[in-house]
């Protein structure tokens, strides 16, 4: 079943590798077309105003499907490698960092189903493509769970809400980058910046329940296990300072001034704290080491 | 409460409040000055800075290595606590510590902001639940014609009908989405519409739970009961100190550990707890099952060693005959660990544990006793024990009957944590209600034009919302059901 597991996480290294090559073989013939009408050629242009060429729109259905195959084999990845350890994806960064992966790219198919914006796979295909390319470099022998990780439930679900938080604030960093990165009135074939603005607010909409429920779940777990649901551990505080952060551009998106450019920003921001509190176990110099129970805490 | 209030209020009340141009005397500046506080605490834009202010404290927090409540209170532990980090900070250990950057979570600053953005919580919900309720209960149906001009979602067909049957279809439409709608009628027809009323109530939920889960730590810490050190050797019973009465005893203690990894497996304490000498719970205590008795829970944290003696006195009646935890450093100032016997005389036995297999003075298999007068610092006499062989120790006899082991609990009784439960069951479930139904809000007017009629339709949505919205899908069905053919 281990060995299964990685077959399957190979392969979706692929589809994720080959995806991103599609949609970024969509964004280029898009951009063709816009050229091609500018110049006074046949295109089409879409209900959401992409202009499409003659293939763009086959090209950007491949890429889809790609993008599904990519998505089916992470998560058979997962479940055999559940079925080989016997509980969720909670017990190394390997399997933490394949979850997230599968975040990323769930919640991006999802957008992608809702909102037709393709040009986003460009940012949140690679950062699934790095996530998982961490996780090979990083050891994936199975180990037995420490005391305080037996809680299979409750750390699972715990993983499986915070992974769909992280994916969907790497869609928002995704709409929020290519809104900064844009000039004045939008060009490059990119989606109108009222569109990345509103993209980048639906993702955080999705998000923000869901990186709450992890919080909450997180300090059910500490209650639990340590007893007392809230400590200041750094991985905790960095926790807050990203529900902290995501919670005040909510409110920035309806203060005057804050709008468009600044609360993009703050996703940017926000985004660098999601990475910060991932990667915060393996630099944090806290009291608990999230890999297990020392003897004395 | 980001989303209900995307736009200006209807309302002008609320803008007119500008300065009039009076004579300014002393009430009327206390006046504005009260007006400009509330002003500055109902502000968004304040919540909003004190939030991104407070994330950049807890990013110093959690890079910057920071005390227990302990090393915080005590100066001797605070010292050692600096020397610690002296090495990773040098000459910066001092600044960063009157800054208070290893305590930041009880620093002036941050207290300060807790405080402040826990103020603005509470005036910025008092602020909008008039408001709020008006909304929901008595809206306002008759909006005036300039609203339709300038709505940020707005939209005016003509429809070739009369307006008793273009507000029939129209409100067949938002019957059909399930809108609830009111009307007015003064010749022109005003229509209101409204789905999830009473959403800006899960919004406010949402930001009262904060409020909540402070109060139920404030009141977790202030009459909370918290014991983080525990030890209670195997066959030894202790007060529990939690309440009157209450003693635990622990039956066993086991760790066990992988054989292929010899990764920790488990640790369990088999514990019995004892009221007035009778037992009222019995649990085997694990890592993730805690046991609660009368509100206090008790939870596994560490262990250690521990050694079972048997003390008689010079009579032959035994004074002590319990487990000793060897939980703390020896008092010849070795490696050894120690455990302390205090006995009924008021002097004390101290009891040294083996370092080991290199260990030539206290091999394994052997204790060493020292006994302690009531006052005196250099102990009487002192032995090396065999197991099972008593020897004469002062006027005692002493016996090292086994090897044991200790628990650690930790207790705690925190009557806050309900608050703070139902805090975070609100703060979950407002927010993911609010965003998952917002609440929506139309208003139509129908007026007469020749044989037909002017609909006109406006919203409160984003002016720039492109996607498609909840907006245009209504109208895109208003258009539909107003081309259909009429019922003869």
């Amino acid at each position: 079943m281990e060995k299964l597991s990685w077959y399957f996480v190979i392969a979706s290294i692929l589809w994720t590798g080959i995806a991103i090559v599609l949609y970024l073989a969509y964004a280029l013939s898009g951009l063709r077309a816009a050229r091609m009408r500018t110049a006074g050629m046949e295109t089409t242009t879409t209900a959401m105003g992409i202009v499409s060429g003659p293939r763009t729109a086959a090209i950007g259905s491949y890429a889809t499907i790609v993008g599904w195959l990519a998505v089916f084999t992470l998560f058979f990845a997962l479940v055999f490698r559940a079925i080989a350890t016997g509980h969720g994806p909670f017990q190394n960064m390997y399997e933490f960092s394949l979850a997230f992966a599968l975040g990323v790219l769930v919640t991006y198919m999802y957008f992608e189903h809702k909102y037709h914006q393709r040009v986003l796979a460009l940012i949140a295909m690679p950062v699934a493509l790095a996530m998982m390319l961490y996780a090979w470099t990083i050891p994936s022998t199975i180990e037995p769970l420490v005391p305080a990780l037996q809680n299979n439930l409750l750390l699972t679900v715990h993983v499986a809400v915070a992974i769909i938080a992280y994916g969907s604030f790497a869609i928002a960093f995704g709409a929020a980058l290519l809104y900064t990165i844009q000039p004045e009135g939008g060009r490059w074939g990119l989606p109108k910046p009222q569109v990345l603005d509103e993209i980048g607010y639906r993702a955080v909409v999705v998000g923000y329940p869901f990186l709450t429920l992890t919080i909450i779940l997180g300090a059910v777990w500490a209650n639990t296990a340590w007893g007392t649901y809230w400590s200041w551990d750094p991985k905790e505080t960095a926790s807050l300072v990203t529900w902290l952060i995501y919670g005040a551009y909510l409110h920035a998106r309806v203060v005057r001034g804050w709008r468009g450019q600044r609360a993009a920003w703050l996703l940017i921001i926000g985004f660098a704290a999601v990475l910060f509190t991932y990667f915060g176990n393996l630099f944090f110099g806290g009291l608990h080491s999230y890999s297990g129970l020392s003897n004395n805490q | 409460m980001a989303h209900e209030v995307r736009t200006p209020p209807l309302q002008p009340a609320a803008v007119a409040a500008g300065p009039a141009a009076a004579k300014t005397g002393f009430m009327d500046r206390v006046d504005a000055a009260l007006e400009g506080l509330w002003h500055l605490l109902t502000s968004m834009r304040v919540a909003m800075v004190l939030m991104i202010l407070l994330a950049a404290l807890c990013v110093i927090g959690s890079l910057v290595i920071q005390m227990t409540a302990e090393q915080s209170s005590n100066d001797a532990l605070r010292a050692d606590f600096l020397s610690m980090v002296r090495p990773r900070f040098g000459g910066w250990t001092n600044v960063m510590d009157t800054l208070g950057l290893f305590n930041i979570f009880n620093s002036v600053v941050f207290i300060t902001l807790v405080t402040a953005l826990m103020i603005s919580i509470t005036a910025c919900s008092i602020h909008r639940v008039p408001g709020a309720w008006r909304t929901a209960t008595k809206p306002r149906v008759d909006v005036g014609p300039g609203f339709f001009e300038h709505a940020p979602q707005r939209e005016s067909i003509v429809v070739h009908a009369s307006s008793a049957e273009a507000l029939d279809r129209v409100q067949g439409v938002l019957k059909k989405r399930h809108y609830r709608t009111l009307i007015a009628d003064d010749g022109t027809v005003h229509l209101y519409a409204d789905r999830f009323r009473f959403m800006a109530f899960a919004s406010l939920a949402g930001h009262v739970a904060l409020l909540l889960i402070l109060v139920g730590a404030i009141i977790g810490g202030r009459v909370g009961y918290r014991n983080q050190y525990f030890p209670v050797a195997e066959g030894t019973t202790v007060p529990t100190g939690t309440e009157a009465g209450l003693q635990l005893q622990l039956i066993d203690f086991t760790d066990s550990y992988y054989s292929t990894t010899g990764a920790p497996k488990d640790y369990t304490s088999q514990v019995v707890l004892l009221k007035d000498g009778q037992q009222v719970a019995a649990q085997t205590i694990r890592v993730n099952e805690p046991m609660t008795y009368n509100g206090a829970t008790y939870y596994q944290r560490s262990f250690g060693p521990a050694v079972a003696v048997t003390v008689k006195d010079a009579s032959g009646n035994v004074v002590f005959g319990e487990g000793v935890p060897l939980d703390r450093a020896a008092p010849d100032g070795s490696d050894r660990a120690a455990g302390v016997v205090q006995l009924p005389s008021g002097e004390m036995l101290a009891v040294t544990g083996t370092d080991g297999t290199t260990d030539t003075v206290i091999q394994p298999g052997q204790v060493q006793v020292a006994l302690y007068g009531s006052s005196a610092s250099a102990a009487t006499d002192a032995k090396i024990f065999d197991q099972g062989k008593p020897q004469a120790l002062g006027a005692y006899t002493v016996t090292f009957d086994r090897e044991a082991k200790y628990t650690v609990l930790s207790i705690s009784r925190d009557p806050g944590q309900y608050l703070v439960w139902l805090g975070a069951l609100m703060l979950f479930a407002g927010f993911t209600l609010v965003f998952l139904l917002p609440q929506r809000r139309v208003w139509a007017r129908i007026s007469s034009r020749g044989a037909g009629s002017v609909l006109s339709v406006a919203s409160l949505g984003r002016r720039d919302a492109a996607l498609g919205t909840d907006f245009d899908d209504l109208i895109t069905d208003i258009r539909t059901a107003l081309q259909a053919p009429a019922q003869a």
